[in-house]
């Protein structure tokens, strides 16, 4: 039996716990030095994370392209290149190569949903730091593996849900927060439009196309963790949503976003509701009736692209029982008669994604995580993940936070994780 | 005031319509077959391979023990080997343990590494022995697959087997092994094992260690000797 003084004294007494342990960069990179961005999988999205990277030249530098798609490789090399003046973006189409670098601190990860939470994990297991686009997780056991892991090895995580650097929506968080709004009584996130992404994502196959040459297109790395289909140009072009098998229709394109701005709003990033109630159809506009153990509701629903209130994308709204407050991508900020004379212009909301990786590169410098952790993140994704099988059931489920199991339903337990494509794992 | 000589503005060329899934690749009814229908296609040797791997799925939702001898020949089916392994991971009768257990000693390459991430992944205590062996059998691939299933097994015999293989394991062997012993550990440490968790941290916080393990091994050594929650 090995004891506490044996450990002590073999493990810790000898090292002296370095810096390293207690919070410091694993690199041995004084703070003043700038942080070595790799990326992987980088497409339009991507290319927006990417273009915060390059904008900020005196705080980082992105050195390394990984991609299946030869064209994508190089458009991003070349990008990189102008910006910095020289030939230094390295291309690799194996992300284990990029990951062996010991020069990069950090990778950016824009891939298809598939992909997030495997490249993130096998990153953290190479030492690196990620910022990671949404949704962060295919399933519920992703999620936890997710934050199980970055926990474990201390690396830093940035999930893409930058709005929670968004000043019009952290002003709605503080009027919450300072006690204006009162008590807490529900919330609302936009799922977004059922029309592009409905509820419950197909299952069908497109026909097969004749497979294009594996330097142009390494199909079977494209698949990755997702299981065996013919291939279809569509699905590369960006097709692949509203598949099954690569994405969690809108609650989990659209929740990602405003479900975990809920969360982050009431200070519920360590919980979830505990009932979800499925409302609506796969064709029309949807809602899931979710509740707190607390009694506060969340609701997930359909309002289009801008929101009942045209406050913009990616809407979210607070109820108190002293009044109301919502606001969006457009950085209008709607409000109950009784908050409008405290409401104040804010920066605009699509300075978000610029202060979210300023936060990023903060916290890998100070080696404390950023405000959309990977704990964070997984636990907003559960949420959605929850609200997302209980739609697919067609049912009210319970659900106990505690255990990670709904309690009403034994099918909908079995939908908590997928296998994933060999040799894939996390 | 718009000009009206203006010529009106160009019509936004419309985006090509979305391919359609063909009618032999459109789930259909087999979204609500019971688990009956499900199997007579899995076992169908005239079914396309579509619908065997919809069947696979659905009946993953069902987690039927009767499924189990459907599944596993698909096991060894290139294109239908998830789609069996989702079938057979939710099962939580033994008989899907077995099935596994089957397959692994016969498959090879990929089909026999998903084999072996779907028993660390059900915590399949039985193939300690088996995953064990393959650390050393010579297949780099299958022994890192290994390594990280005992990891996910996490029980008191696949930590024994991490902690021998440690020490006698090189290169990316070694490092699966020892990324495997950290998940190890906190399965032991769920389990209210603390003192065979530390003991595996302790032989991980070394030098010899790569360095993202040696650091969470620290680091989970001073989490868990300044835990409020520890043994006094």
């Amino acid at each position: 039996m090995t004891t506490r003084r044996q450990i002590l004294q073999s493990a810790i007494a000898p090292m002296i716990v370095p810096s390293v342990v207690l919070g410091r960069r694993a690199g041995a990179v004084a703070p003043s030095d700038k942080i070595v961005f790799g990326g992987i999988g980088i497409g339009s999205r991507g290319s927006h994370d990417l273009s915060k990277i390059l904008k900020f030249k005196d705080q980082a530098r992105f050195v390394a392209i990984c991609d299946v798609r030869n064209e994508r490789r190089e458009t991003i090399k070349s990008t990189v290149d102008q910006t910095y003046g020289d030939h230094g973006c390295q291309m690799y189409d194996d992300q284990f190569a990029l990951l062996a670098r010991p020069d990069i601190d950090a990778v950016l990860i824009a891939t298809g949903d598939r992909w997030h939470t495997p490249l993130s994990i096998i990153a953290a297991q190479h030492g690196k730091d990620v910022y990671c686009e949404k949704p962060c997780s295919m399933t519920m056991e992703e999620s936890w593996a997710l934050a199980d892991a970055f926990r474990r090895y201390n690396r830093i995580y940035q999930a893409g849900c930058q709005r929670r650097n968004g000043a019009n929506f952290e002003f709605c968080k503080n009027l919450l927060n300072t006690g204006a709004l009162g008590k807490l009584q529900t919330l609302y996130a936009n799922v977004g439009p059922s029309v592009d992404w409905p509820p419950i994502p197909s299952r069908d196959w497109l026909a097969e196309e004749a497979l294009p040459p594996k330097q142009v297109l390494d199909w079977d790395r494209w698949l990755g963790p997702a299981p065996w289909r013919p291939y279809h140009s569509s699905y590369v072009r960006g097709g692949w949503r509203n598949f099954y098998d690569f994405h969690g229709g809108g609650i989990l394109e659209w929740g990602s976003h405003t479900v975990d701005l809920c969360q982050w709003a009431a200070g519920y990033d360590d919980t979830q509701p505990v009932e979800y109630e499925p409302v609506g159809t796969n064709v029309g506009p949807y809602q899931v009736h979710c509740r707190y153990a607390d009694g506060v509701r969340l609701v997930m629903r359909d309002n289009g692209w801008n929101g009942a209130l045209k406050t913009g994308s990616c809407s979210f709204r607070i109820e108190g029982d002293l009044g109301w407050v919502e606001t969006g991508d457009a950085s209008i900020i709607e409000a109950s008669d009784s908050i409008k004379p405290l409401i104040r212009p804010t920066e605009e909301a699509r300075m978000a994604l610029d202060n979210h990786m300023l936060d990023l590169m903060h916290a890998i410098r100070i080696r404390q995580q950023p405000k959309a952790s990977a704990a964070a993140a997984a636990n907003s994704h559960v949420v959605c993940h929850a609200a997302f099988i209980a739609y697919q059931r067609g049912k009210t489920l319970s659900w106990d936070p505690a255990r990670r199991e709904f309690t009403n339903d034994e099918i909908a337990n079995r939908m908590r994780s997928r296998a994933m494509r060999e040799p894939w794992r996390v | 005031m718009q000009n009206t000589t203006q010529p009106a503005p160009a019509a936004k060329p419309a985006p090509p319509p979305k391919p359609v899934p063909p009618p032999e690749f459109r789930e259909g009814d087999i979204a609500t077959m019971d688990v009956a229908s499900l199997i007579a296609i899995v076992k169908d040797p005239g079914a396309t391979d579509f619908h065997k791997a919809k069947a696979c799925q659905r009946l993953g939702e069902h987690g039927s023990k009767e499924a189990v001898l459907a599944l596993a020949p698909l096991l060894a089916n290139e294109r239908l080997n998830t789609y069996a392994r989702h079938g057979l991971e939710t099962v939580e009768d033994p008989s899907a343990d077995d099935a596994l257990l089957a397959a692994m000693a016969k498959l090879h390459g990929d089909r026999k590494i998903g084999v072996i991430n779907s028993l660390g992944k059900r915590r399949a205590e039985k193939a300690v022995p088996a995953l064990a062996r393959l650390i050393y059998g010579g297949d780099l691939n299958s022994a890192c697959a290994a390594a990280s299933a005992l990891g996910h097994i996490g029980r008191l015999a696949a930590a024994k087997e991490l902690q021998a293989a440690l020490g006698k394991s090189r290169g990316a062997v070694r490092t699966a092994v020892a990324d495997g012993s950290l998940v190890c550990a906190e399965r032991l440490l769920a389990d209210g094992k603390r003192e065979q968790a530390l003991a595996i941290y302790t032989q991980l916080a070394v030098p010899s260690s790569p360095k993202p393990v040696r650091l969470a091994a620290m680091q989970s050594i001073i989490r868990e000797e300044t835990s409020l929650e520890r043994p006094r």
